[in-house]
């Protein structure tokens, strides 16, 4: 009887000990870092992720880093949001859009960065990425930093080489070689290429960029769709098909097939994120190679995609300086490059160039520096306020137009009109 | 004198009725009450009081001049995220078809109906079909009900998924089939803005028939032989049967069919989340998926309280009708 009753003392107490052991060896100093991390790619983000975190835990015995993966971008921010509304326990860190930064910041999710990191490691992002980075949410002049670059991308032209040197073709360098090109590469099982566009917005602004005409600028209160830029990016959207036949007519719904379509040879050409090389690299059985949009008179162009690292709002100070100290690392040239090379996003930071890891991966990999230095083209994402509400506005537009309903210039008149009806509330 | 008034009340009350409040049963229902105020009843005061608030939190806390963008809302200098009292701005503007909030909430009462009016009925007569077909004694039967059933068993998120492939343009077995039947019209359903609206229908048929028809098929099974027999003596042919006989019979089946099935149109959202959210004007929200975009999407707080009270009413309104209904046909023959 004696001897049982202690049998059980013994294995509740080793119970105890191996759940409470590693905190009570850590003492108070354990500080818990949990992120919102969004799957938006096709790679083992997860494997990759819990590798990191235990690598940096090994080097910070005081840190423990949690990655909660929570679905897409729209859900990482609508649980933050709720989870915020409903006085749940919040993360200290979450990976969101880079657009979604004045719908974060004016609903109170997230804080500045500012007074957590040095301005040695800010001046070694590549300025694009920083496009979508900046608030002045309090109009004193100053703009605060509230995202740090993580997974970040770019729109690319993928073009099959082999087909265009059988063809004794260059890669198109502006608007009129891109449609010829596409047109004498256009045959009965193949299209000359492809650009998915059932959410425009993104794949079209480095051609509207390529006019000279981003859709938005600086401001936040401010879009261009009714210039005569974006009106003729958008008509040479419609030329492809009413005059060069090299897209498929109408509103091309084919985001997740384009890659594949390419990698086996039934697109010559294809508008795509630089988050699919890994997967081109790996399936097609033919040389090719990548690079920003043409312009409509030469030059390349491209736009900025992707999430960023928020602080989310209520983070004491003693944490955010442990959650910068770890960005600090997440994103240093090493690890941003080993991120890039493993699942396609483009690198951060500009010293990550010149790493062994990334000139080893470029001799395997020339299109990942064709991909990296389409950085340089980029413009600014489409981002205001009431993004939404204005995206939905020209996503409308911009379908119907490829529908055939109605011209460039009337939807572009009447989108135009319409955002800034949803811009005028805030006084702009 | 009042005490025992009351009191000769209370005897007479207490000996006309029961004589003693049994609390245990109502200690047991208490949990499921507790349960239905919290997240029933509760919430539907909730949103009562806030589709009468203004209020954008994606919107920043700065103070200008403006009407808010409702009707009956005077200009003036106050913060463009709120939250500001404004009534019932929101209805005004939703039955107030010139306005942008009036447009958009024709559209989704429009699109909601036609989805109702669209899938219901043809759902129902495929699940009777269905019920007559598989309601026989044959070898091998049990595999056809359950091929029938098969779409019921899979979430709506997996169906709708499935249907994605089916409709690709091109190579998707749907396509495929109607151009085998001579078809030549677009083949992208899910982002052509006409079509959107019955790619969710075709969708909501094919995965809602197998589930009425088990009502059916049950219901079938309750029939009585000895009317069929007596009928055959009477030299009833098949058509008489069925028309005569099992239709009127299973007028109950139909109709609580009828009401689940509407209510469940009402409350569909997962297969328009995964199959349409590429399509942006609305030319196939629904309304449960409206409410979903205008809370979340667009964080627009007041207007996704309003509509969820339009929500309410109708659904509170075809309950009351089928209580009603069923009511009367308790009461009668």
């Amino acid at each position: 009887m004696k001897k049982r009753r202690s049998f059980v003392i013994a294995l509740v107490a080793s119970l105890m000990a191996l759940s409470f052991g590693p905190s009570l060896v850590a003492g108070q100093e354990q500080t818990t870092i949990e992120i919102y991390f969004p799957i938006a790619v096709d790679s083992p983000i997860t494997e990759i992720l819990e590798e990191y975190a235990a690598a940096y835990e090994a080097e910070n015995p005081g840190v423990d880093i949690v990655w909660s993966y929570e679905g897409g971008y729209p859900d990482v921010k609508t649980k933050l949001l709720t989870t915020m509304e409903g006085g749940g326990d919040l993360p200290e860190l979450a990976i969101m859009l880079a657009t979604d930064i004045y719908d974060l910041r004016n609903a109170e999710a997230i804080q500045p960065w500012d007074s957590y990191l040095s301005e040695e490691v800010l001046a070694d992002f590549f300025p694009a990425w920083l496009a979508n980075s900046y608030y002045d949410y309090d109009q004193d002049g100053e703009a605060e930093l509230y995202g740090i670059p993580f997974q970040r991308s770019t729109v690319l032209l993928f073009y099959n080489r082999d087909l265009l040197s059988e063809a004794g073709l260059e890669p198109p360098t502006n608007w009129d070689e891109l449609a010829t090109t596409a047109q004498q590469l256009t045959t009965d099982e193949r299209w000359g290429i492809l650009i998915p566009n059932s959410w425009p917005y993104w794949v079209f602004q480095p051609f509207a960029i390529g006019t000279g005409q981003n859709i938005v600028s600086e401001s936040d209160t401010e879009v261009f769709f009714n210039t005569e830029g974006v009106i003729s990016a958008l008509q040479f959207w419609l030329d492809l098909f009413q005059v060069y036949k090299a897209t498929p007519e109408g509103v091309q719904s084919n985001w997740g097939d384009a890659p594949g379509l390419f990698a086996s040879g039934d697109a010559a050409m294809i508008v795509h994120s630089t988050g699919s090389l890994p997967s081109v690299v790996q399936n097609a059985g033919f040389d090719f190679g990548v690079s920003g949009l043409p312009g409509r008179d030469g030059g390349f162009y491209t736009v900025t995609g992707g999430g960023n690292l928020y602080l989310v709002a209520g983070v004491d100070e003693a944490t955010a300086q442990q959650a910068a100290d770890f960005v600090a690392w997440l994103t240093s040239p090493e690890m941003a490059v080993d991120w890039s090379i493993r699942t396609g996003y483009i690198t951060t930071r500009m010293s990550g160039l010149e790493t062994e890891a990334w000139q080893a991966y470029i001799e395997k990999v020339p299109q990942a520096a064709e991909a990296a230095a389409t950085i340089e083209q980029a413009g600014r994402e489409f981002s205001v306020q009431s993004l939404a509400e204005v995206r939905d506005i020209f996503h409308g537009y911009v379908l119907r137009v490829l529908g055939g309903e109605i011209s460039p210039e009337e939807a572009m008149a009447a989108a135009q009109q319409e955002a800034d009806a949803i811009l005028s509330i805030y006084g702009g | 004198m009042a005490t025992n008034t009351l009191d000769t009340l209370r005897t007479t009350w207490t000996r006309r009725v029961r004589p003693r409040l049994k609390p245990l049963p109502y200690l047991l229902l208490l949990p499921t009450l507790y349960f239905v105020f919290l997240f029933t009843i509760l919430p539907t005061f909730k949103v009562l009081r806030d589709s009468q608030i203004y209020y954008h939190p994606n919107r920043p806390d700065r103070a200008l001049d403006t009407n808010l963008q409702l009707p009956g809302i005077e200009p003036m200098p106050r913060s463009i995220r709120g939250p500001h009292a404004v009534g019932f701005s929101y209805f005004r503007a939703m039955f107030d078809f010139n306005s942008e909030i009036g447009r958009q909430f024709r559209q989704v009462m429009v699109n909601t109906l036609i989805y109702v009016a669209a899938t219901v009925p043809s759902s129902m007569l495929l699940a009777f079909v269905f019920a007559t077909l598989v309601n026989r004694k044959v070898r091998g039967i049990g595999l056809a009900r359950v091929a029938f059933f098969y779409p019921t068993m899979l979430p709506m998120v997996s169906a709708a998924t499935i249907w994605l492939f089916f409709f690709t343009p091109g190579y998707g077995l749907f396509n495929s089939t109607l151009r085998f039947f001579g078809y030549s019209g677009p083949e992208n359903w899910i982002i052509n803005p006409s079509l959107g609206l019955w790619a969710l229908v075709i969708v909501a048929i094919w995965k809602n028939a197998g589930y009425f028809m088990i009502f059916y098929l049950a219901g079938l099974q309750n029939l009585p032989d000895d009317v069929y027999e007596a009928a055959s003596l009477d030299g009833a042919n098949w058509w008489v049967k069925m028309f005569r006989i099992t239709l009127p019979l299973l007028k109950r089946t139909t109709l609580f069919v009828s009401v689940i099935a509407i209510i469940g149109a009402f409350q569909t959202i997962d297969h328009a989340l995964v199959m349409t959210y590429e399509l942006v004007t609305g030319e196939a929200d629904l309304l449960l998926y409206e409410i979903y975009q205008q809370r979340f999407v667009l964080q627009n707080y007041g207007l996704a309280n309003a509509l969820t009270v339009v929500m309410i009413v109708i659904l509170l309104g075809l309950t009351l009708v089928n209580f009603l209904i069923s009511e009367r046909d308790e009461d009668g023959p």
